[in-house]
C-alpha cells in the first residue's frame, strides 16, 4: 500500500521536534508580525501626535544599512519617533527573508552537515548581503 | 493620494490577490497607476509588500511540511540574480515598455492560472542524475485524502535557468510572479500541485527582497507610501485567505479572474496609447 513509499517519512503530529521547518516557519512568522506591529504603532503614534497619518519623507539613495542607521539616529529627536517606528517596520520586513537564509546556512552546515546545500544557501546569502550594500 | 484611499486600495488588492491566487502586486500596480502614481514608484512600493504576503503565507506552509525546502533553496540562487537584473532594467527602461510588459505578463499568468491543473498527478519514475544529486525528492502528508505523497523532482538543469527568467520578471515588475514559478515547478520539474504552490511562495520572499534593495538604493521607496500599503495588503490577504477556506464558490473565483483579465488588457492599452 501507500505505506511502503512513506516508510521513512514523518507522519504529521508524531515527530514535532525542533527541525528546519519549525525554525524557518517561526522566523518568517515572527518577522512579519513584528514588522506589521511596528508599522501599526508608528501610524497610531503619529495619529495621536498630529491627527495626521501621512508621513512626508523620502529616503534618497541609501543602502539598507545607511537607512537603518539614519532611522536610529532620528530616535533622539522626539518629533520623529513615529517615523522611526515605520522605518524600523520596513527594515524588519526586509530582514525577515535575510535571516531565514542566514539560519538555513547554519542549519545545513552545523546540524545536517550537508555541504552541498550549505554552499547553495551561502551563495544566496552572499548575493543578498551584496544587494543590501548596493548604493 | 490620500492615506485612507491608499490603505483601502491595498486592502482590496491583498484580498483579491489572495482570493484569485495571483498575489497582491498584480492588482496593486494597475490600481495605483490608475490613481496617478508613477508606474516605477508603484513597482518599487509593491515589491516591498510582496515580501510581507509571501513570508506570511510561507510560514504556515513550511510548518505544515508541504514546502520542499531543498527545491526552494536551489531555485532561489537563480531567482535572486534574476530579480537584481530585472530591477536594474526597470530603473533605466521607459514607462510605455513597463505598462505593456505588465499587461502581457498579467494575461499570461491569467492563462496559466486557468489552465487545467493535472488532477491525477503521478510522480515521475525517472529522475535524472543531476536532480538526484540535488536531493530533490520528498514527501508530504495530504490532509484532504489522508495519505502521504512521495515525489521526485526532475529536470533541475532546466528549471534553474528558467527560474532566472521568473525572478527577472518579478524584479522588473514588482510582483511575485508566482504563476510563472508554479508553471516551471509543475511542467518542468514535475512537482505535485501543492508542493509547487507552497515552494514558489517561499522563493518569492527572498526574490522580492533582492528587488527591494535595488529600489531602496535608487531612492524609490517612500516609507510614507510603503507603510500603509504593506499594512493594507497584509490585512487584505489575511481576510482573503480566510474567505477562501469558506467560499469555494466557483462563481466568486470567476469574477476575480474576470477583474484580472480587464486589468491586463487595460495595462496594454494604456501602454499602447501612451500613459
Amino acid at each position: 500500500m501507500a505505506g511502503q513509499t512513506s516508510a521513512n517519512s514523518e507522519k504529521p503530529g508524531t515527530h514535532r521536534h525542533f527541525d528546519m521547518e519549525i525554525l524557518i516557519g517561526y522566523i518568517l512568522l515572527v518577522g512579519v508580525l513584528l514588522s506589521v506591529a511596528l508599522l501599526a504603532i508608528g501610524f497610531i503614534w503619529r495619529w495621536e501626535r498630529s491627527g495626521n497619518l501621512r508621513f512626508q519623507h523620502t529616503i534618497l539613495g541609501m543602502n539598507f544599512f545607511e537607512f537603518v542607521l539614519t532611522s536610529l539616529r532620528q530616535m533622539a529627536s522626539h518629533d520623529l519617533r513615529p517615523r522611526v517606528m515605520v522605518n524600523m517596520g520596513i527594515a524588519v520586513l526586509m530582514l525577515t527573508p535575510f535571516v531565514r537564509v542566514l539560519a538555513s546556512v547554519f542549519y545545513f552546515a552545523l546540524v545536517q552537515r550537508n555541504w552541498k546545500y550549505t554552499l547553495f544557501t551561502g551563495f544566496v546569502l552572499s548575493v543578498l548581503t551584496y544587494s543590501l550594500f548596493l548604493r | 493620494m490620500p492615506f485612507h484611499i491608499l490603505f483601502l486600495v491595498s486592502v482590496l488588492a491583498g484580498f483579491v490577490g489572495a482570493m484569485s491566487g495571483m498575489g497582491g502586486g498584480v492588482i496593486l500596480i494597475p490600481v495605483l497607476t490608475f490613481f496617478g502614481m508613477d508606474i516605477k514608484n508603484a513597482i518599487a512600493v509593491s515589491i516591498v509588500s510582496v515580501i510581507a504576503t509571501s513570508s506570511g503565507s510561507a510560514s504556515a506552509y513550511v510548518r505544515d511540511r508541504i514546502t520542499n525546502l531543498k527545491v526552494g533553496m536551489f531555485l532561489e540562487m537563480f531567482t535572486i540574480v534574476g530579480a537584481l537584473a530585472g530591477a536594474a532594467v526597470t530603473l533605466v527602461s521607459g514607462r510605455k515598455f513597463l505598462f505593456i510588459l505588465f499587461g502581457v505578463v498579467l494575461l499570461f499568468s491569467w492563462v496559466a492560472l486557468f489552465r487545467q491543473r493535472n488532477e491525477d498527478w503521478h510522480s515521475t519514475v525517472h529522475q535524472d542524475r543531476f536532480s538526484r544529486w540535488l536531493e530533490l525528492q520528498g514527501s508530504y502528508y495530504d490532509q484532504s485524502i489522508r495519505e502521504t505523497i512521495a515525489y521526485r523532482g526532475t529536470r533541475a538543469y532546466l528549471g534553474g535557468p528558467l527560474m532566472f527568467g521568473a525572478g527577472m520578471i518579478a524584479g522588473l515588475l514588482g510582483i511575485g510572479a508566482g504563476a510563472l514559478k508554479v508553471l516551471i515547478h509543475d511542467l518542468v520539474m514535475r512537482l505535485p500541485p501543492k508542493v509547487s504552490t507552497t515552494t514558489s511562495n517561499l522563493i518569492i520572499g527572498v526574490t522580492a527582497l533582492a528587488g527591494t534593495s535595488v529600489y531602496l538604493s535608487a531612492g524609490m521607496i517612500d516609507p510614507g507610501l510603503a507603510a500603509p500599503i504593506i499594512l493594507g495588503v497584509v490585512i487584505g490577504a489575511t481576510l482573503g485567505t480566510h474567505f477562501l477556506v469558506r467560499l469555494t464558490n466557483r462563481m466568486v473565483r470567476r469574477i476575480f479572474l474576470g477583474i484580472l483579465l480587464i486589468l491586463g488588457v487595460e495595462m496594454i492599452i494604456r501602454g499602447g496609447v501612451g500613459v
